[in-house]
């Protein structure tokens, strides 16, 4: 993939500058080689001085060698890597828009079959992912980018990790706090795919919602809240957390019935959704087991790429630089995890 | 570690053919017989191995860092970028790679320096000459040569669940465990895929404990020449090692290995041939 490196920066040509990082700046540039293709190109900053004694910086190094290694549709597409000097690059598939933008674009109307399209989407990622015995470990709206055909891909692989070696701890230390499962928040140093599925349920409900559904703002809050949402789970529906290493005994809330939460969605949505929330992590339904779910058989069927919504609607010009403005900066992989991924120890 | 095999960029881009292999040494058999260019990777393997044990990692992080750092040769001369200073980065990267704990670039010296006391038969200068900032800038161009293909599969996996499948684990694993880490001294890690080489290691350990396993074997569905050919090439090795005393001869040779010119003040760019 990557040759020399010198006339390597030639072959791009930046376009415009997306956004800044903690490690990275992304800039929006022109493959002069492949027909003017529009590409993303992020450029690894060299860390402060400590920092640099390390040398190319971990993050980048996990994406570059996952990446290297998949190739699917709803995963983001490395498609090269080049030095510049002491610069470390690398080239993304260009991606216009992210989920959280969608979510939050108040002029988009998200009918069932756009949210079901969504759903497939991550889910092939997802279950692609996890066949490759990768956790991705950090899935949020964010995080799942989407390009001008309407295509999601899942980006960022900064936190991601190989999973499945029986022997090897792992820092609990992972994914957004809102989109973090139980287990986890427990202290977990054992887990599996489970995290990414806990992930994608709070995201679909988001979809539904238009609000994150599950917004703690600690990590004790974080499970106040699920708690106080979902019940709090019983010796029964999930065996064995009390030896989790950061069990804390909760109050017993009752919960509210999903159906009560989330009234306008059909029984197939949530028996699909219940599935990905289960607190059980064993019992929680895998990427492959819920494509394969009611809900993915049922009518409506997923909106085709072309159908899905832009943000930005044109009848709001005004809004439109706003909005792409804030999508674009939160667009490329990297950004709001690169505070946790600092913290973690392998 | 895991993923998929089949689908990785080690099937896909980086099982080598021997032709090729050949034609790319041809610049440094110029300077040194085959045998004699097998002794200089042998002589560093055994260095990164030795950098590696100082640095207490495992041997997968070693085992990785000599792939690296027999990919970049298989491609390049010699004297493109000098081992010494080369070896050293493979396992910088390795460490990373594996998520097995970063190797900080001081102690990373620390171990080279005493290594390179430890090799003092090998070479002239009894210091480790490159400094940090050669170490960071030679991982750069390292992760380069390498195309960014930073996953390596190794023989070890296979070979756990070969023997298991096979019987007799406390007898024949350590052994063939034994022969894989040999086999880095060879080009088979460059030539086969992992599974063969495991396939290979365990059947010289059954014939040296003098086990009958025809019928396992007969029932693979492998290709048992290339089976045949790794072994061929470890009991090569085996061969070169019983009248070869590399206190006597490596100074002699790594005094013929063709060097980079250094471009002052620098130091570490290389310049590829």
């Amino acid at each position: 993939m990557a040759r020399r490196g010198r006339d390597r920066s030639k072959r791009y040509e930046n376009v415009e500058f997306l956004g800044e990082g903690q490690f990275a700046t992304v800039y929006k540039a022109k493959d002069l080689h492949n027909g003017n293709k529009i590409v993303a190109v992020k450029k690894i900053k060299l860390g402060q001085r400590s920092e640099a004694e390390d040398g190319i910086n971990r993050t980048a190094l996990r994406e570059i060698k996952l990446l290297q290694e998949l190739q699917h549709e709803n995963i983001i597409g490395l498609l090269d890597v080049f030095g510049q000097r002491s610069n470390i690059n690398l080239v993304f598939d260009f991606m216009d828009t992210d989920l959280e933008v969608i979510i939050k674009d108040e002029s988009i109307v998200l009918t069932p079959a756009h949210i079901k399209a969504y759903m497939i989407m991550t889910l092939r990622g997802l279950e692609y992912l996890h066949m490759n015995w990768i956790l991705h470990r950090d899935m949020k709206p964010n995080n799942l980018l989407i390009n001008d055909e309407g295509i999601l891909k899942i980006g960022d692989f900064g936190l991601a990790k190989f999973y499945g070696s029986p022997s090897k701890v792992y820092t609990h230390q992972v994914v957004t706090r809102w989109y973090r499962c139980p287990e986890l928040l427990f202290g977990a140093r054992k887990y599996g795919t489970g995290v990414d599925l806990w992930a994608t349920g709070c995201i679909l409900a988001e979809l539904l919602l238009r609000l994150p559904f599950l917004a703690g703002d600690s990590d004790l809050n974080q499970l106040s809240i699920i708690f106080e949402t979902l019940g709090t789970p019983t010796e029964e529906q999930w065996p064995c957390m009390k030896s989790l290493p950061d069990f804390v005994e909760f109050k017993k809330f009752p919960g509210t019935p999903l159906s009560d939460i989330f009234t306008a969605a059909t029984d197939d949505l949530l028996e699909f959704l219940s599935s990905m929330l289960d607190y059980n992590p064993c019992k929680r339904c895998t990427a492959t087991q819920a494509l394969k779910m009611r809900y993915f058989f049922s009518k409506p069927g997923p909106s085709p790429g072309f159908a899905l919504p832009r943000p930005g609607a044109p009848s709001e010009v005004l809004k439109e630089e706003g909005n792409s403005r804030a999508g674009r900066k939160r667009k490329l992989p990297d950004e709001s995890s690169v505070h946790l991924a600092k913290k973690l120890v392998f | 570690m895991a993923g998929n095999f089949w689908q990785s960029s080690h099937c896909n881009q980086w099982v080598l053919d021997n032709q090729c292999l050949l034609k790319n040494r041809q610049q440094d058999l110029a300077f040194l017989s085959e045998e004699e260019y097998q002794k200089v990777h042998i002589f560093y393997a055994s260095v990164i191995q030795a950098i590696g044990e100082q640095l207490n990692v495992r041997q997968q992080v070693i085992a990785t860092a000599t792939i690296y750092f027999k990919r970049v040769y298989s491609r390049y001369s010699l004297k493109s970028i000098d081992p010494l200073l080369l070896g050293p980065t493979c396992l910088f990267l390795a460490a990373k790679v594996e998520e097995s704990g970063l190797i900080t670039n001081s102690k990373l010296q620390v171990a080279c320096q005493s290594v390179v006391k430890k090799f003092a038969y090998a070479f002239k200068s009894q210091e480790f000459r490159y400094k940090p900032n050669q170490i960071l800038e030679c991982e750069f161009y390292l992760l380069e040569l390498l195309d960014c293909c930073l996953i390596v599969y190794h023989p070890y996996r296979p070979l756990i669940q070969y023997v298991t499948d096979l019987g007799q684990e406390e007898q024949l694993l350590p052994l063939a465990w034994k022969i894989v880490n040999d086999s880095l001294r060879t080009d088979v890690c460059l030539l086969y895929p992992p599974y063969l080489i495991a396939l290979a290691c365990l059947h010289m350990a059954c014939v040296i404990s003098q086990k009958d396993t025809k019928h396992w074997f007969a029932e693979l569905n492998v290709d048992l020449d290339k089976v045949l050919e790794i072994t061929q090439q470890i009991l090569k090795l085996y061969d070169l090692w019983k009248n070869y005393d590399e206190r006597e001869e490596i100074a002699g040779i790594l005094e013929k290995v063709p060097k980079p010119q250094l471009t002052p003040p620098g130091g570490a760019k290389t310049t590829e041939g």
